[in-house]
């Protein structure tokens, strides 16, 4: 057994030696892995007439609610009444600049401001949509009405060029249409002079009626 | 033919030679144990770097920071010189931007995943290099569907 066995313990040695220095070389070494988190990555806003943000955006300003309904109207003279001529209509709406940088972007009361983004993480997806509900038609206190089709607009915007983001249209008499439409992570503005199209002589009367818009996110 | 082909032997054999001297000047790289490093927050809160997205084109960057105490064994290299380098490997979800700052014992810097940066040069001086680093990670939005891993590490290059 002495005759053949001191050798072996000197071969494992050298074995054992080159580990050890292959260990040193690399240590315990591994990559640190931290984790990336999207949070709250999908954010919508929707301003009609005027909204509420805590400063502009180019300054760090945050959207925050604003309940506010604004109204766009129009008191007829009766010489005009039925005369087939449109008659621009007015808003209490104060919402000028836009909440982007400020830039003073509709001219009120004329106009309405609309606007708005979608933030949404991922691969590109499906533009949000901004959708009106209409009821049938206007309506005054004694229950004469008149078609909500009979209202129009016209998009536009200070130093704009090319297709509005929420472009022109007319009401339906009653349902849920199409007004406009979002790409994802970007900010859409413009802004609508409504006219009232005059081609009828109604009984005498205030008229109104509520137009709710909603913005869907895919 | 034969005038050709010998012009050809002495360009390869240079280009060999060039290869062999690039390899030997670029030394060995060897990834450092930063086992003992630990993030002050369990993850990165990636948000949006503005609130709302710009009026013409597609706005979608995320950022998000995040503390690490650093602590990587430098023992091997005690008492030697060295140059240490942060490394951002190229990695899932994509493009990622990296910038830190530092409390002096590493240098602050920033990179572009796939690439490395100079952090330290110098002598080495104690087993262990510690500072506090503040990351700030930059990911485009389009690349943040959900939570996703991202590694780096510390190198050395022997000098």
């Amino acid at each position: 057994m002495h005759a053949t066995s001191p050798s072996i313990p000197a071969i494992r040695g050298v074995r054992l030696a080159g580990v050890v220095l292959l260990a040193a070389a690399s240590g315990s070494a591994a990559a640190y892995t931290v984790t990336l988190s999207p949070q709250a990555p999908q954010t919508i806003y929707l301003q009609v007439g005027v909204g509420a943000f805590t400063n502009d955006y180019i300054n760090g300003g945050q959207p925050e609610d604003n309940a506010t309904v604004n109204t766009v109207s129009i008191t007829m003279p009766a010489a005009a009444l039925g005369n087939g001529t449109a008659q621009a209509m007015t808003t209490n709406s104060t919402a000028a600049n836009s909440y982007w940088d400020g830039f003073l972007f509709c001219s009120v009361p004329a106009q309405l401001y609309i606007g708005g983004f979608y933030r949404t993480t991922g691969a590109a997806t499906a533009a949000a949509q901004v959708t009106a509900t209409v009821p049938a038609a206007l309506t005054d206190a004694t229950g004469d009405s008149l078609p909500f089709s009979n209202i129009q607009w016209t998009s536009s915007g200070n130093l704009d060029t090319g297709a509005e983001p929420f472009p022109a249209g007319s009401f339906v008499n009653g349902g849920v249409q199409t007004v406009g439409s979002m790409a994802s992570n970007t900010w859409n503005e413009s802004c609508w002079s409504f006219s009232y199209l005059n081609k009828s002589v109604p009984p005498v009367g205030a008229y109104s009626g509520v137009v709710l818009y909603t913005m869907t996110a895919p | 033919m034969s005038f050709a082909g010998g012009s050809r032997r002495p360009f390869f054999l240079a280009a060999a030679l060039t290869i062999f001297w690039a390899s030997a000047a670029q030394g060995k790289s060897i990834t450092i144990d930063d086992s003992g490093s630990e993030s002050l927050e369990p993850s990165v809160a990636m948000r949006w770097k503005t609130a709302a997205p710009s009026r013409a084109t597609a706005d979608n960057v995320m950022v998000g920071t995040l503390t690490v105490r650093v602590r990587i064994n430098v023992t091997p290299w005690l008492r030697r010189s060295g140059r240490i380098y942060l490394v951002l490997p190229a990695q899932p979800p994509g493009r990622i931007s990296l910038s830190w700052a530092t409390q002096g014992r590493l240098q602050p810097g920033q990179l572009q995943s796939g690439n490395r940066v100079l952090v330290y040069a110098g002598p080495i001086t104690a087993p262990f290099m510690e500072d506090i680093l503040t990351f700030q990670f930059t990911v485009a939005g389009t690349l943040m569907q959900r939570a996703v891993p991202v590694t780096y590490h510390f190198e050395m290059d022997e000098v």
